[in-house]
């Protein structure tokens, strides 16, 4: 159901770029929770399943995209504070135990219950964009439009909100959340606000997702895209979004190239077997020898800063 | 009419299965101090293994428990001694450790499907069933409870009367003080990790054996595994014991629960989540405290 025709050029290129933007806009809420916040949510799926199936039953059912898009924002934003409430007095691990067991719960409700959205068979998708008589390359180029627009949105929120003092309790927490209860901030409600928005995001990406595909089944919405989503933050830099922007582009590049490598040469192994053991040898090595990512966590520019920087500048010239 | 008899009976199954596979895993979440989602791997290739010794090589089933033992063993040494101790000693947090290991769990259960296929495998050896009073059983869940019993009663001894289960118990309680005390921390986890697999290779083993081998059967009962361990208090081999038989028999009540609100019963996992969560909200320590230091 693609909108991919073999054998131009352009369109596989276009085809890769709105996956690229789509993961992109996963991999900025992912690192809104971990790398700015330090929440591990092995879940990130779940929520971008909520806004992916939210958005597509309203859709159906004759509404604009753009309401489609707005009730998948809360939704999944309303999910994703609730999946996470019992968890997030408690350790980092707790919470990866529990929203990952809640992402392989909620697939498994889609995958039965098949009243909701027909089960495992998935539901077709209208496009946002419904133009007669388009051709697939403008459709294409105006996928591409909306999900740059809405990946430039969700940047620029996330970069006001990480430098702006809330940012910075967020960051305090990450770093030591005992001291910053000390300095009497109540850490549960940031992080359930921290967790609230990263699910809303991960919402805005399903959305997205749902109406550039035209067809979702629970088979999509596996672990593995958990996991490529950590992968991009953790190669392109943790509490960096640029960096996991490029990390969005450099995991999504590589598994095209793979899929092309594929169409090309008859390989001795299952190429779906292949992507997923490479995908989980590199999360290793990145961790093992790079666990910083491509990118570092750059400085908030605050006036105090500012003001040490010059300082610091006059005393090392006496 | 519900036969009673019957439920407890299958509880205890359940209870088995799910204590063979929850006890390498909440002594390595006690030691090294973080939940390994690559033991769902650790039953899987036990089971695996297995099945090449009774299956493709046409060995007694017997032998397979032994396969299943040796393999899963020497996987999670691998696995300690080549990912975490390296990632720990260069400083990983909990948060690298965590997705260190599910990278690990990918790596290896795709390893397995691209060696063994995806589809499922079953295992020749069929298991009559016979009639106990009430009680409708089969061979291979008198083994499994048999197993689980003995295992329990050996690691009961290890660490309470040996050396290692001293130092096993030392290093999880205070690995700095243990240190100090001359226990070989290092080596103490490796045998943990070595002896955790192993069982959980077993229980795969058994599961593959009672219904069919694939690779997701211990990613099926990961989920339970992290209930029991979470209920039992992290940790506490003593807690995980008493969690596994209380949430086989919550999910065997769970199922007549189902069955009477005429919901699939394919939701009898969602029990396992349910407790979880509760455990989280009312009881975040689970029963790890009953026990003292014993645990």
């Amino acid at each position: 159901m693609r909108l991919v025709k073999l054998g131009d050029p352009l369109i596989y290129i276009l085809d890769m770029a709105a996956f690229i933007g789509i993961f992109a806009i996963l991999a900025i809420s992912l690192n809104l929770e971990y790398g700015f916040t330090g929440l591990a949510n092995f879940g990130k799926v779940a929520f971008f399943m909520v806004g992916a199936y939210a958005s597509s039953i309203m859709a159906n059912l004759g509404y604009p995209y753009l309401l489609c898009l707005i009730v998948a924002i809360i939704i999944a934003g309303i999910v994703g504070l609730l999946a996470s409430l019992p968890a997030l007095k408690l350790r980092a691990d707790y919470l990866a135990i529990v929203t990952l067991a809640f992402g392989e719960i909620l697939r498994y409700i889609i995958k039965n219950e098949e009243w909701i959205a027909k089960g495992v068979q998935g539901i077709t998708v209208p496009s946002a964009i419904t133009i007669a008589g388009i051709s697939i390359r403008t459709m294409m180029l105006l996928q591409l439009t909306i999900i740059y627009a809405a990946l430039a949105v969700c940047y620029l929120i996330t970069q006001l909100l990480v430098n702006s003092p809330y940012g910075r309790v967020v960051r305090a927490i990450r770093e030591d959340e005992l001291a910053t209860q000390v300095l009497g901030k109540d850490v549960f409600k940031y992080k359930a606000q921290i967790f609230a928005v990263g699910s809303a995001i991960a919402g805005i990406s399903g959305s997205l997702f749902a109406q550039y595909v035209r067809l979702i089944n629970p088979y999509m919405f596996e672990p593995i895209v958990t996991f490529t989503i950590w992968m991009m933050v953790i190669l392109g830099g943790p509490a960096n979004n640029l960096g996991v922007i490029l990390g969005a582009a450099f995991v999504q590049a590589l598994e095209r190239g793979a899929r092309i490598v594929k169409d090309y040469l008859l390989l001795p192994v299952d190429p779906h077997n292949l992507r997923i053991i490479l995908i989980g040898l590199l999360i290793i090595i990145i961790l093992m020898y790079r666990p910083q990512g491509l990118m570092k966590e750059s400085k908030i520019k605050t006036s105090a800063l500012e003001v040490s920087s010059k300082w610091r500048k006059k005393s090392s010239k006496q | 009419m519900i036969n009673w008899a019957q439920v407890l009976f299958n509880s205890a199954v359940t209870g088995s299965l799910y204590l063979l596979a929850a006890v390498g895993l909440t002594l390595t979440y006690g030691l090294t101090r973080f939940p390994n989602f690559a033991h769902a791997e650790f039953m899987a290739f036990g089971a695996y293994a297995g099945y090449a010794i009774a299956e493709q090589l046409k060995l007694g089933f017997q032998y397979s428990i032994f396969a299943a033992f040796l393999a899963s063993a020497i996987m999670g040494a691998a696995s300690y001694l080549l990912v975490f101790r390296p990632l720990t000693k260069r400083g990983a947090t909990i948060i690298h450790l965590m997705v260190a290991s599910i990278g690990l769990g990918f790596f290896v259960r795709h390893s397995i499907q691209e060696i063994w296929g995806g589809s499922p495998l079953t295992f020749r050896i069929t298991w009559g069933y016979f009639d106990v009073g009430p009680i409708r059983m089969t061979s291979i869940w008198i083994i499994m409870i048999c197993s689980a019993l003995i295992m329990a009663l050996i690691m009961h001894f290890i660490l309470t009367k040996t050396m290692m289960g001293k130092a096993i118990r030392a290093s999880a309680n205070n690995p700095d003080l243990a240190m100090a005390s001359g226990v070989n921390v290092e080596k103490v986890a490796l045998v943990v990790w070595m002896i955790g697999a192993a069982l959980a290779g077993v229980g795969g083993l058994f599961r593959a054996a009672d219904t069919r081998l694939v690779p997701l059967i211990g990613w099926e009962i990961l989920l339970p595994a992290f209930a029991v361990v979470i209920l039992g208090g992290i940790g506490s081999f003593y807690g995980a014991l008493i969690a596994a038989y209380t949430l086989g028999l919550a999910e065997n009540l769970g199922v007549i629960l189902l069955i009477t609100l005429n919901l699939s019963t394919d939701y009898r996992f969602a029990i396992a989540f349910i407790i979880l969560i509760l455990t989280l909200i009312f009881r975040p320590q689970g029963f790890g405290k009953l026990f003292g230091e014993a645990g």
